[in-house]
């Protein structure tokens, strides 16, 4: 309880502070961020004893930044009832325009949905995320948080193009029974952590719309001592390389996210190095009345036969892996910064082929 | 008798209520929203791709100059035509891009002002400050310059 409470407090003090400073934004020009993402959802799902990983009832994501002449200093810190963590904590200088050097953790950029969505729901159309994009903390299979040095720019392309290079070099996650476990700031890092490189190159044709289509590269260095790791995988360390590619593009009044991963995964004894393959594609259709049609397909090959997969569903009554999914839902954006979401899903896992329901609230204040 | 007096309380309310909705829709006729800054600002002129950047919060410079927007909110309509013809999205467009941008730390979120003369106060007091409003809210006032017409009526 201490534990939990000390953890809290960084949120609080942020959450005392910043509203003191944006309620002054009427009166003089600031350049403080802080903005909550709050979301509540309920899921039923056949043949599941519980809500999974991804599925709290309640998540708040504080959001918080301060930008002074090229410097910059943004965090993320979300909470659900059982989990309290600082996401990201990076330390900016925008050494030259749209181009800058970040210290700190921050999302690894070869995620094409994490690096557009990170934490708050409100800013994704689906209320589920591909399993394929899962963080570690919910038995995602790719590491997502980098501590080190972040690289990002933009360079103009015509009058409103530009290509955006990012690259990310640091301390990657270890691996612990069944999840990757990143390094946590405030808190205890139990295992080895090792190299980790990730990547994009990316095309955005009209800078301010967000459209986009790149190539993504990730490289990941893994060592364990846990003995369950090495009794399953019969290796010490694991070498993850990641090639992808993605596009997120919107033609009123449709949009499409699609994106492409080929995992290798290298193990200490050559031959039983293996590899899959998976990707989603998202359309999303806008309607009448502030209504947003969504459908999802998830596909995955070969990964039913990797034992670096099963490594991660740590058999607790919940869809951890999902070789397929399609998913289909209805948002309305019922008031300024407030969705309601329905999405119903098909889902086929290591052991069961499951349907589920989910209703969200999600919302931003102020 | 009393059944001519309401007919008549009738057609006096309808005739009120017409004659207020002409004066409304006189009000707004040759309504035009300016791009404005402060009257001490070295900025005369951007064009409409650095408007809607800058207005999506994102790095705008002219001379060295960091340009920072400021939102107009001060009425429901300055919002919907600022939202058509300014930045050409709908307002949950708009909201979730310039999120997303914060959430990926590119930028700031241009702070929002629901009061018209607080906002009229900041773009006088920075030299770097670049708003829009009505023109018939600034056209008489020498602190604000207007850089050009946004839409008009």
């Amino acid at each position: 309880m201490t534990r939990h409470f000390s953890r809290l407090l960084p949120a609080l003090a942020l959450l005392w502070y910043f509203p003191a400073v944006s309620s002054a934004a009427d009166h003089e020009h600031s350049a403080n961020e802080f903005e909550v993402f709050l979301a509540a959802e309920a899921i039923h799902g056949t043949g599941q004893t519980h809500a999974g990983d991804d599925d709290t009832w309640f998540d708040a994501d504080v959001l918080f930044g301060l930008t002074e002449h090229q410097f910059k200093v943004f965090g993320e810190y979300y909470i659900t009832p059982d989990e309290r963590d600082l996401e990201r904590l990076q330390f900016g200088w925008e050494f030259a325009p749209e181009t800058t050097l970040w210290f700190g953790r921050f999302h690894q950029p070869a995620s094409a949905w994490n690096s557009e969505h990170h934490h708050g729901r409100y800013l994704q159309t689906a209320i589920t995320r591909p399993f394929i994009e899962r963080w570690e903390d919910e038995q995602g299979l790719i590491p997502q948080h980098i501590t080190g040095a972040l690289f990002d720019t933009r360079q103009a392309m015509g009058n409103v193009g530009a290509i955006q290079v990012s690259t990310g070099v640091g301390y990657g996650p270890s691996i612990l029974a069944h999840e990757y476990e990143p390094i946590d700031l405030i808190d205890n890092n139990p295992g080895r952590h090792r190299l980790a490189i990730s990547g994009r190159l990316a095309y955005l044709p009209e800078y301010e719309s967000g459209n986009g289509a790149g190539l993504v590269f990730a490289h990941d260095q893994v060592q364990t001592a846990s003995p369950s790791v090495i009794n399953y995988i019969q290796s010490t360390n694991i070498v993850l390389t990641v090639w992808g590619a993605y596009v997120d593009w919107t033609f009123d009044p449709w949009r499409v996210i699609a994106t492409n991963y080929y995992v290798d995964v290298g193990l200490d004894t050559g031959a039983h190095d293996e590899s899959f393959i998976s990707g989603y594609i998202q359309a999303e259709r806008v309607l009448p009345h502030k209504l947003t049609m969504f459908g999802r397909l998830e596909n995955s090959s070969r990964m039913e036969e990797s034992r670096y997969v099963h490594l991660f569903d740590d058999h607790d009554g919940d869809i951890d892996i999902a070789f397929q999914r399609e998913a289909l839902g209805l948002r309305w954006d019922f008031i300024r910064r407030q969705a309601l979401t329905v999405e119903i899903s098909h889902v086929i896992s290591i052991d069961q082929r499951s349907n589920e329901i989910r209703l969200q609230w999600s919302g931003v204040i102020p | 008798m009393e059944r001519r007096d309401s007919v008549r309380r009738l057609l006096c309310k309808v005739l009120g209520l017409l004659l207020l909705s002409m004066a409304c829709a006189s009000a707004y006729m040759n309504e035009r929203l300016v791009l404005i800054a402060s009257a001490d600002s070295p900025i005369d002129q951007l064009d409409s791709i650095e408007v809607r950047r800058l207005f999506l919060g994102m790095n705008v410079t002219h001379d060295g100059i960091r340009l920072r927007a400021l939102l107009n909110e001060a009425d429901s309509q300055v919002r919907s035509v600022f939202l058509q013809n300014v930045v050409a999205m709908t307002d949950t467009v708009y909201d979730r891009r310039v999120l997303r941008l914060a959430m990926a730390g590119e930028i700031t979120l241009p702070p929002i002002y629901t009061d018209k003369r607080a906002l009229l106060a900041a773009v006088a007091a920075n030299k770097t400050a670049i708003s829009y409003a009505w023109e018939r809210d600034v056209q008489q006032d020498k602190r604000i310059k207007i850089l050009r017409t946004l839409w008009h009526d």
